[in-house]
């Protein structure tokens, strides 16, 4: 299909194979995601999942195929730029109990590739990492160093620092892993009205389709690396 | 006399602040491996200054700066694989040195061009390198400030920052630049081969005292200096060898910090175990 305007993401026959590996851990995906979309990649372990998400940043090459963000080809060295206007929530979020750093300081982090030499974090920026800290209920925790936390807390933490950045696409891996009932539905809830109201997009991996798949546009299946099923042109 | 020993304790306090500081960010960053290499390019680029009549210190910097950009740019081009790259260069740039040294007129290794590279001198530290010691400790407290939260950021989660758009690759390079460069004027104190015990000890020493980040950058160039400081005097009044003695500090200072760790951890579960 020919890109359109809006397209967030758009991945072309994109295959990927992870260094030393005989076998793609992706085959011929064809994925286009465009603005105001909330999309759900759901699937078993190692169905290629987190691989589809890190091909969309860019964090991986496709060895065959092309990928795109904000219409930026992923190989290229422009892809830094579209990368800001782009939040992610990995996986591997966890930080051992010495790691000192406040929460504070670590929602602040998220600001750090806007900044220019000797800048600081503006008023406003400070505020708004306040009003998200208080929607996802960690505004007591601010001063607490994040190894000290919980995983559920460290995931509101990451997940607060996504939104803190303003976004227009989120990529969210496994946000509900750590997250209690409770938690899991004030998310989802949140990142839905955040892609309705800034007409951003949102590509959230999960295999626990439940907290998020009533505010999902698309629900795409994928298994042994392949796409199996679910509309690709979001 | 008294002139050169206080060039040497000036140089020896700068270096091993120096040495301390880039060793706990390479740490941090997870590029000790590329750091080591670089540091042996260090080694190699003197060893060849040595046999083709250049200035060690300056030959040592223009193939650790090299070094540094060969293993920025397989940084960016390669996901894995890095590490393996990362020891070929420092194999290569071993066998260089070393073949250097070989083909070199002086068959002796303590001959005294030789020594300072190999083991270090005492009598190395000249005002120019002193100057030019001072001039690298500026660049690279301006750099740590004027990128702060860059740094922070991967220092907090390297994958994480590099998703939101921080050009990651270019600041693995600076780092590597810095330490490529902090190594090649240190190793006139401590040797080309010992100079790894002020880039790596002190930052060990740091990890064992504290679990807070910028305690263990304090602690890691504050223990650098002293560290090298001490070295540098027990070598003059012991008469030993200076790259050799610095060495022996940094690891005794490691291995104190390791038995406090013990002991205080050793403690601290006794105190729970009562409660």
């Amino acid at each position: 299909m020919p890109p359109l305007e809006n397209d967030i993401v758009n991945l072309e026959g994109v295959w990927v194979a992870y260094s030393g590996s005989d076998r793609p851990a992706m085959r011929n995906i064809n994925l286009r995601v465009s603005a105001g979309k909330l999309t759900l990649i759901t699937g078993p372990n190692g169905a290629g999942k987190t691989t589809l998400l890190e091909t969309c940043l860019g964090l991986l090459k496709p060895y065959r195929g092309r990928a795109y963000l904000f219409g930026v080809d992923t190989r290229s060295w422009r892809i830094r730029e579209a990368r800001k206007m782009c939040s992610f929530v990995p996986q591997d979020f966890i930080k051992p109990p010495f790691e000192a750093y406040t929460v504070r300081r670590i929602i602040q982090l998220g600001f750090a590739p806007y900044k220019s030499i000797f800048e600081s974090l503006t008023e406003k920026e400070n505020e708004r990492i306040q009003w998200v800290s208080e929607l996802l209920g960690i505004e007591d925790l601010l001063d607490r160093p994040i190894g000290t936390l919980s995983g559920g807390q460290q995931q509101r933490v990451v997940i607060a620092r996504a939104l803190s950045r303003k976004p227009r696409a989120l990529f969210l891996d496994e946000p509900f892993s750590s997250l209690d009932r409770e938690g899991r539905k004030l998310v989802s809830k949140v990142v839905s009205e955040y892609v309705r109201k800034k007409d951003a997009a949102a590509i959230i991996v999960s295999h626990d389709v439940n907290p998020i798949i009533k505010y999902a546009d698309t629900i795409v299946r994928m298994d042994n690396g392949k796409i199996i099923s679910g509309d690709c042109y979001a | 006399m008294l002139e050169i020993l206080a060039l040497a304790l000036l140089a020896a306090v700068l270096s091993g602040n120096l040495c301390g500081a880039v060793g706990f960010y390479v740490q941090r960053l997870k590029i000790t491996t590329l750091s080591f290499s670089v540091a042996h390019a260090a080694l190699a680029g003197a060893s060849l200054g040595l046999i083709l009549n250049f200035d060690p210190v300056y030959s040592a910097i223009v193939f650790a700066i090299s070094s540094a950009l060969i293993l920025g740019v397989i940084f960016t081009k390669m996901q894995y694989g890095r590490e393996l790259v990362s020891m070929a260069i420092f194999s290569a740039s071993s066998a260089i040195a070393l073949f250097a040294i070989y083909m070199s007129n002086v068959r002796v290794l303590a001959t005294a061009s030789i020594a300072v590279v190999l083991w270090g001198s005492l009598l190395a530290v000249t005002v120019q390198k002193l100057i030019i010691l001072v001039l690298v400790l500026i660049l690279f407290v301006l750099y740590i400030l004027a990128y702060r939260m860059h740094i922070d950021s991967m220092l907090y989660d390297v994958k994480l920052a590099e998703a939101e758009g921080l050009n990651v690759q270019a600041h693995m390079l600076a780092m590597l630049f810095f330490a490529g460069v902090i190594i090649s004027l240190s190793f006139r104190l401590t040797g080309g081969f010992l100079v790894f015990a002020l880039l790596y000890n002190p930052v060990a020493a740091a990890l064992q005292l504290t679990r807070k980040a910028y305690m263990q950058l304090f602690l890691s160039s504050t223990l650098g200096a002293v560290s090298a400081l001490t070295g540098l005097v027990v070598s003059y009044a012991l008469d030993w060898p200076v790259g050799a003695t610095i060495a022996i500090v940094s690891s005794t200072i490691l291995l104190l910090a390791y038995l406090f760790k013990t002991a205080t951890e050793m403690a601290r579960k006794r105190k729970l175990r009562n409660v």
